[in-house]
Formats: C-alpha cells, structure tokens, sequence
C-alpha cells in the first residue's frame, strides 16, 4: 500500500435542523447546491484537487442517501487502487456499546482501527456542510513550516458577527493563544471554519483520554483544542481568503445560490483548473423555448423553460411552464412551476409542483420561503 | 437477457460530413450540444443489456477513443460487460478496398471468440432509439437469417443521400439492398442495422473476402440474398441519418421542436456520453435565448435564437446568434452577428462584424479558428 501522508475525515453526521423540511429525509451535507451540486461535492472535490486521496465521511443522520452518495468514490476520481471514500457510520462492537458519535471528536476517535489502517503522518478533520474552494495542500505547508500540533483554518467575519463563532485569538506569528466559543466580547474576528490538521500520532493520544474523560463533551471546540492550549502546544490559525459559506439555514442557503449569479462572484464553478465534481445526471441538454425569457440565471441539465426565469437557479431537471415567472428563486431538482404560476422569493425543494396559476412567495417578504409541498393550481 | 454481442460502425464511410468530418470520425461528431454521435447507438445497446461492444474506428480516431473510453460512461459492467475499439489498418492507399468487411476480417479473431451467439451491427452515424433486445427476440422468433432494420420515409428524394433503401416483397422479405437513387420519395431506408447469427456473419465475412477484396457487408448480403432469409423491420420513432453537412445542420435543428426531441430523448431510455464536469449555463443581465439547446458550462451574454449551443460556449455582449450550432468551447465575441452557420470546437469569432449564410446552405468555420 501506498504510503498516505495525509488522511481526511468529515464530518457529515448533522441534521441541519435550520433547513426544515428539506433536511427531513436527508442529512445536510447532501442537500442540493448550486443548480447541481451536492454540498458535500465541495470538500470532497477540494479533497481530490488537494491531491488528498484517501476519505473517510463520518455519518450519522439520515444518511441512506447520503452514504450511498458518498461512497461512490468515482464520482470524484476517488476510485483509484490507492484511493477511495469510504463511509463510517457509528457501529455497535464487542468491547463497549457505542451506537451513536457522541459529538465531533468521538467520531474520530470511534474509527481509530480505520486510520490506523493508514497510519498516516497528518489527519485532515472537515466539515461536511461549507461551500468553499480550498487547497488543503498549502495548509499542510504552512502547518509544517510552523512545526505545528494542530492547525485551524479561520476566516475573517464582520466583527459585529463574530460573537456568533468560535473565534481564535492569535499572536503576531498566528499561533493561537486563546479560543473562545461564540464570545459575547470577541478580541478577534478570525473565525474557525471547523478545518483543522493534526500530527495524527499526537491527537491519537488526546482522542484516547476524551474517550474515557466522562465530563467532555467529545467535541473538537469544546475540548480536544483548550486541552492542547493548556497543554502548552503549538496551535496556528491558518488564514484562509476566499468564498466561504455555512449554509445552515434557508436564507443563508438561499443567499448562497444566489451569490452565483453575481458577475464577479468568488465561488466561480466554471474554473476548470479547481472543477468541483458530482454525480453526473443523464439528462438531455436544457432547453429554452420560443416563449421563454431567461435573464441572470443559472441553469443545468434537464431543464425544460417555457416561461420567465429572473434571478433564479435552476436545479437539474426543472420545468418553468408557458407563462409561468420564476423570480429571485431556487428550484431544487425535479420541481416543476406550471402554466402561469408565479414563484418569488422561494426555495421550492425537490420534485414540488407549484401548479397552474399559482402564486407562492412575495418580492417583500422578509424571509425566503420554502416551499416543502406540492401547491394545488388554480382553473 | 441479450445473447448478441454489438458492433459499432463509427470509422469513414460512404458518407461524408463536410469539415467537420476532416477532424474527427463520423461517430464522434458533436450533437445537440451534449452529445456525439456515436452516444446514441452504444446508449441503445448498453439499455438492451448488450455489454460486449465492439467499435469499429479507421483513421483519425483520437476524439473517438477518447469519448469512448472503457465504456464506463455508458452504465456498461466493468467486469462483465466491455467496450473494445478496433482499429482497421488501412492497409490499402486506394480506398476502395478499406471496406467494413476488410476492417471485420482484420479482427475476425476476436469476433469468433466472442461468447454471444448472435451479432447486432448498428451504425454510428444514424440517431434513432431501439430496443436491440426486442430486435432480437424478434429476429429469433421470425427464424429469418438475416434482420435489417429500416425506416418509412417520404423524402428520399431529397435527402438520405447515398443511403440504402430496402427492396421488399409484401411479406418483409428482403429481395436486395439498393442505394438511394432519389427517384422516388417514398422509400424503405436501411438503417444500417443488421441481426444475425455470430456463425452467419464470420461465414459472411469469409465469403466476402474470397469473393472479392471491394465486398463490403451489403453486396455479399445482396450477392447470397437467394439462399437466405431476409427479413426487413420496420422501426418507429425518431430517425435522423447523417450522411452530409446539411442533413447534420437539419437534424440539430430539428430537434429544436420539443415534441421532436421528446420522440428522442424518453426517461426510461436513457442516452448516456462522457461526462465533463461542467459547470450550470450562466446568464448574465442583458442575456436573451428563445428556441435553443444549450449545454452545461455555458456563459450567455448576448442574444442565442434557434440555436444549439455546446459545453463551455462564451457569447459575448451584444452578440447575436440565430439558427447556429456552436461546438464546444467556441468565444464568440462582442456584438457580432451570426446567422446559418456551424462553428467547430475551439474557434473564435472576434475580428468580423458578421457571418450570415443562406439557411439552405449554413456556413462552416474551421476548429480552432480565430476570425
């Protein structure tokens, strides 16, 4: 076997109860991004474009669809002899009765048998549910050249926001000096973006003790980082520039769309040079009929529009009826707005018909609605 | 459960897709923007569970190969199923006798080693879907030699140049296979489509080869037509040959009309291509399309009419594009007009005003162009 010297694990595990009902029946790290995309699609094509090759996505809820998403390695070039996504649920066993991850580092702690398998120099622990680009590559750089224990990719937030994060507080040569959980006073306004590298022989042993430690809450924020700062070891917050986004709720996932219909936006998915992979769909190219009216959009494959779409993003496989206007909307795979129905301001989730004549949404609503049901059309 | 194994036509032919078809064989021609020719007869096979393919290629085969590949595009087993491109040597400088019979014979090795008892050969330059698995259940059942598929048409005066047509008796009974002569528009076109017996077709192909060095498959089939069982298939559906560059022009065009792509393109009968990991089609505020195909990885700025438009297109600002087939990753720049035409891969219009052609006969730009 080929020698790996850095593993990644992610952690897919979550709800995403702030989605509603579109997280009802999948975990958050499948929910559809970006016309096409999955959100996990993003740290796992970052994963292969950082040349990191073997994967392990830690799940918890939900995840039928999601693991069997996840494990279908090719999807990102992932299926090589040496490479691979391999899904680890929690599992019960013959020395102790773990059923659940109890928080994010017992799940890495319940597979220490899988890494050690690898018995890699480094461990990558990712979240499942940002949308970002990032080379984890340059971050292993600049996590060697600091001689670091561990590294925490930050990024800057408006500081009035900052007390919504767990912000690191550094010195002048970006070792971490203190963290601080969702601070009501923040110093700083780096916050962590739950990346994080360890020398993996040195977390094995934290891991091992928080298993045991019945007052942890077996988190990474919450315990294994203050127990290396009070330990005296070496902490560096890797500055990360760039689009990032938690998509943790329908504005924000929402909002994230439509970021992509903006003529500079900083996600660029049509950069070939950092191509974010997902399943391919087997569907027709699009087709815009000889009524329709398409102005700043995004639309995939499968797509079928007979009417207006304004500011919209148009998931694979959606149907915009004659006449029907689709206005600073999201249309999650297979929805359909029929003949003269109008959708402003929505995310209307997967295969939901709006139907004929229909109105749903409004162009002052405060918040974005999500359209979860099918909506009876009208004569 | 399928017993044939396919074979695939995609090399030069008796047809000829002027330009396009200097850069590429015919079955790797882009179509519809997604797709190339070829997807449509391998996509018909692997959904009738054939999963031994055999393509055949003759020369300039990279883009063919490369879309091609293992097959794995294809939703083909990767164990059990497989997808082999042959190459036929052109050993001959005159190309009269670099036959589809010279090119079996070359591999005829591996065509007797294959397991399946019967052979389903199918063009890679006509677009049609067909169930080869009914085919061939009704090939068996009919006890004929030989099946050829064909299709009605009312036009063959006008088009299906150098196509085939069927000359039958009332019972289907194939008497020979006749070359268009545009005489009278009513006619049986050969699809090109053949089921037979793997035993029947080496026989054939041996035959052939003892015969004459210029036999190709048809005038063996045509010269044994007396002591074989021939049987003509009549199929239903859509059906676009592409023989030159104006009936490839009309094909994308037609499948324009959504009812006529809906014939084309069923949800239980997938069409599979090599996937490119291409971003959604972007519009930007200024942006119009009406009528038009357009694949992923697209960016639309100006006007798009009637059009199909390929993976990784620019249009530029002001731009207008009526009634083209952009291939992909073509620029075509600021306010320039385009009317009729067909612009191959890589080009980019940015130094003329417009390139306007007369409908009946669009225009051509070169790959890799920049005008």
């Amino acid at each position: 076997m080929k020698q790996h010297e850095m593993l990644a694990m992610i952690l897919a595990g979550g709800r995403g109860s702030r989605l509603k009902d579109l997280t009802n029946k999948v975990a958050k790290p499948a929910v559809s991004f970006g016309g096409k995309y999955r959100i996990i699609d993003f740290p796992l094509s970052n994963c292969a474009n950082s040349g990191i090759d073997v994967i392990g996505v830690l799940t918890q809820y939900e995840s039928v669809l999601l693991n069997s998403y996840a494990s279908s390695g090719r999807i990102w070039g992932l299926d090589t002899k040496d490479s691979g996504v391999y899904v680890l649920p929690p599992r019960e066993r013959a020395d102790a009765n773990l059923s659940v991850y109890r928080g994010t580092a017992d799940a890495i702690s319940q597979n220490i048998d899988f890494i050690d398998t690898y018995d890699p120099e480094y461990l990558l622990i990712l979240s499942g549910d940002h949308i970002y680009k990032m080379n984890y590559d340059k971050m292993l750089d600049f996590h060697k050249a600091n001689k670091a224990d561990a590294t925490i990719a930050v990024i800057g937030v408006p500081m009035k926001e900052a007390s919504r994060f767990g912000i690191m507080n550094t010195d002048e040569e970006n070792r971490i000096v203190e963290f601080e959980e969702k601070p009501e006073h923040p110093k700083s306004n780096l916050a962590s973006m739950g990346i994080y590298i360890f020398n993996w022989k040195a977390l094995r042993k934290i891991l091992v003790a928080d298993m045991k430690d019945p007052d942890s809450h077996h988190d990474f924020g919450k315990d294994v980082i203050p127990v290396m700062l009070n330990g005296g070891k070496r902490l560096f917050a890797y500055e990360f520039k760039g689009y990032w986004k938690d998509v943790g709720t329908i504005d924000s996932l929402w909002e994230a769309n439509m970021d992509l219909l903006s003529e500079a936006n900083e996600l660029d998915l049509h950069d070939d040079s950092w191509i974010i992979y997902t399943e391919d769909a087997t569907e027709q190219p699009q087709y815009i009929g000889p009524d329709a009216k398409v102005d700043v959009a995004y639309i995939t494959q499968g797509c079928d529009i007979e009417g207006e779409v304004t500011r919209s993003v148009l998931f694979t496989g959606t149907n915009v009826g004659h006449g029907a206007k689709v206005i600073d909307s999201v249309l999650m795979p297979g929805a359909e707005v029929e003949e003269g129905a109008t959708v402003t301001r929505c995310i209307v989730a997967d295969g939901v018909h709006i139907g004929r004549n229909a109105v749903v949404g409004s162009a002052d609503s405060e918040n974005i609605l999500l359209v979860a049901k099918n909506v009876k059309g009208e004569a | 459960m399928a017993t044939a194994f396919g074979i695939i036509t995609a090399g030069r032919t008796r047809f000829h897709v002027e330009g396009l078809e200097d850069y590429r064989p015919i079955g790797s021609i882009s179509f519809l923007g997604r797709y190339r020719l070829i997807d449509f007869p391998i996509s018909n096979m692997s959904n009738s569970n054939i999963d031994r393919i055999q393509v055949y290629a003759r020369s300039n085969s990279r883009s063919l190969v490369e879309h091609v590949g293992n097959g794995s595009y294809y939703n083909i087993n990767s164990k059990r199923g497989k997808l082999q491109v042959l190459f036929g040597e052109e050993n001959s400088v005159n190309d009269v006798y670099n036959t589809d019979i010279a090119a079996y014979y070359q591999n005829i090795e591996i065509i007797e080693r294959m397991h399946q008892n019967y052979v389903i050969i199918a063009p890679g330059y006509m677009v049609y879907v067909q169930d080869f698995d009914a085919l061939l259940k009704q090939h068996i059942e009919s006890g004929a030699d030989i099946s050829l598929l064909y299709h009605k048409v009312n036009d063959a005066k006008t088009n299906y140049r150098n196509c085939n047509f069927l000359d039958m008796n009332r019972q289907k009974g194939v008497k020979s296979i006749e070359v268009n002569d545009a005489e009278k528009d009513d006619r049986n076109i050969f699809m090109d489509t053949f089921v037979m017996s793997k035993d029947l077709f080496v026989k054939l192909i041996r035959k052939a080869r003892s015969v004459s060095s210029v036999f190709s498959l048809v005038r063996i089939i045509n010269l044994e037509s007396e002591d074989l069982d021939i049987r003509a298939i009549q199929h239903k559906g859509y059906f676009a040959a592409i023989t030159d560059f104006k009936s490839y022009f009309d094909a994308n065009m037609n499948l324009l009309n959504i009812d006529v792509a809906k014939q084309l393109f069923e949800p239980s009968w997938p069409i599979y291509t090599h996937t490119t990991d291409s971003s959604p089609v972007q519009y930007f505020e200024g942006a119009s399309i009406k009528n038009s195909v357009v694949a992923n990885g697209s960016l639309i700025k100006g006007c798009v009419e009637n059009s199909v438009i390929g993976r990784g297109v620019i249009i530029c600002k002001g731009a207008v594009v009526k009634n083209c087939i952009i291939l992909g990753h073509c620029k075509i720049g600021d306010g320039i007009r385009l009317e009729n035409q067909v612009i191959d891969k890589w080009a980019k219009i940015q130094n003329v005003d417009q390139l306007i052609a007369d409908p009946d006969r669009p225009g051509y730009i070169r790959r890799d162009d920049v005008i």
